[in-house]
């Protein structure tokens, strides 16, 4: 959170610079199936984000200590592939996608049908090919809509958006400039049917009623997502 | 990535369509899958590239560092190619850091490109013993059904053919496109039933047996070898595949030309 806000990022018609409303989230497509070796798989862009996520699964969990006997266990990474970014990012795991992955796994458990498949393990792999701002909501969105294409049972699709603040204002959905110099970031995990929350972070400084507008907005825009996801998985019919 | 268990029926179901010169997808002997080309997909890399070829999937994309020169090559940059198959790609890749088969990729697709001379690494250097461009060349599959390190040299010189050197950012003078002076191409060939093939699905890799990797430069120039998993084969059998790879890297080579322009 840089909070430059010298920075005009809102004009008079309050239209920010991409000439999106406050409420506008950014351009979504999303394809099932582009991973043909996995058993379910999605691409799903958002803004310039390009996100990959493939399944796998359920298969044999092994080392056999990894094992639950009374379910699944779930297997997410998240990684961003070299050339995603701006700077070139070295290979390998840091700490930051080590808690991303944590709170995407943690999120796909609560929704997952894990007691279905004891003494297994389910694979999710989240690569993001072209990162612009809220790649983490990008990921679980896509994840969820690739565990659907892989046929896994789940109690509701995890939706995933982002609001934030730039020149004390409340957007929804950042975008690259938004981000960098936005004042505060609210990602949000909702399950459509219920409303109800699955994932959850924040960082920067929003009032209470700032706060309520932010969560407000992304339980608006991820009703508005899910019904993308909903055509794409449609679309692309089941394997 | 971890080997999975090769049941015999495959091999010798393999071997039984070899006798009738056949193959398990229906394709001819020296007939590859075809192939889809597309560049300058990524916006956040310098160059980038898509290939497909069948069900096998990656990406190669290009970023640009400044860099000092190494003190005994003062007027040189760098180049710098690496390969990653991540678990996406597969069920057998699996997690951790990089195994002995995506540091090989790597390693050959970089010998292919870098001993072609396709890259003028003095044409790198900004002040000399000072400031040059590394070029960091990135591979990444997305998909693997075989035949990996076709569908990466062929991502990473259509990557490296549109390539922006991205000085203005860098405050080192204006973007221009990088310089590619030749394009090496690599064809490789499978064991499979006793006898080599083109372009090998995973099913003709796990059931077959050693590989050859040939990349070819312009006017035939043989740049990179590399032979791979446990196999004979003779002298008579090398000089068959070496005369279809140079009929194979032309035709490959007017497919990145037709994408890229000359």
């Amino acid at each position: 959170m840089g909070g430059y806000g010298d920075i005009k990022m809102i004009d008079e018609n309050g239209l920010r610079m991409d000439g999106r409303s406050a409420t506008d989230v950014r351009p979504i497509t999303i394809e099932t199936g582009v991973v043909p070796v996995a058993d379910g798989s999605c691409r799903m862009t958002w803004g310039t984000n390009d996100v990959i996520v493939a399944v796998y699964g359920p298969m044999e969990a092994h080392p056999r200590k990894i094992q639950r006997q009374d379910r699944a266990v779930l297997d997410v990474r998240y990684n961003m592939a070299p050339f995603s970014t701006t700077d070139r990012i070295r290979p390998g795991f840091n700490r930051r996608s080590r808690e991303i992955s944590k709170v995407t796994a943690d999120a796909l458990a609560s929704v997952v049908l894990l007691e279905m498949y004891p003494r297994s393990k389910i694979r999710v792999e989240i690569e993001v090919i072209c990162a612009e701002a809220g790649t983490r909501c990008v990921g679980l969105t896509a994840a969820s809509v690739a565990l659907a294409d892989a046929g896994i049972p789940m109690t509701d699709m995890v939706v995933s958006v982002a609001s934030g603040k730039i020149n004390d204002v409340v957007v929804c959905d950042l975008n690259k400039e938004e981000d960098n110099y936005g004042e505060a970031d609210l990602p949000m995990g909702v399950l459509p049917n219920t409303g109800e929350i699955v994932f959850l972070q924040m960082d920067g400084d929003l009032s209470p009623e700032q706060f309520q507008t932010a969560w407000d907005y992304n339980v608006n825009a991820a009703m508005e997502v899910h019904k993308i996801m909903v055509e794409a998985l449609k679309n692309g019919g089941a394997k | 990535m971890a080997i999975p268990l090769v049941p015999k029926i495959l091999r010798s179901h393999l071997l039984d369509l070899a006798s009738k010169d056949e193959r398990i997808d229906g394709r001819g002997r020296w007939e590859g899958r075809q192939t889809k080309l597309e560049v300058d997909i990524l916006p956040r890399a310098e160059g980038s590239a898509k290939v497909t070829m069948g069900d096998t999937i990656v990406y190669a994309g290009v970023k640009f560092q400044l860099m000092t020169p190494y003190s005994d090559r003062p007027n040189e940059g760098g180049l710098m190619c690496s390969a990653e198959v991540r678990p996406v790609a597969g069920r057998n890749w699996e997690p951790g850091p990089p195994s002995a088969e995506s540091i090989e990729l790597g390693r050959v697709v970089d010998r292919g490109i870098r001993e072609s001379g396709c890259i003028d690494v003095k044409s790198l250097c900004i002040i000399p013993g000072e400031k040059a461009w590394q070029v960091i060349l990135d591979l990444f599959a997305i998909s693997d059904d075989g035949n990996l390190f076709d569908a990466f040299a062929l991502a990473a010189i259509a990557a490296l053919k549109n390539a922006k050197v991205p000085c203005e950012r860098f405050e080192v003078g204006q973007d221009h496109l990088l310089e590619v002076s030749s394009m090496p191409i690599m064809c490789s060939y499978h064991k499979v039933g006793n006898r080599f093939v083109y372009d090998a699905s995973k099913k003709e890799e796990l059931g077959g047996d050693e590989r050859i990797h040939i990349t070819l430069g312009e006017a035939n120039h043989v740049h990179s070898l590399q032979k791979g998993l446990k196999g004979i084969f003779s002298a008579d059998e090398f000089v068959e595949i070496m005369e279809k790879a140079k009929d194979t890297s032309k035709e490959l080579r007017k497919l990145v030309n037709s994408v890229v322009g000359e």
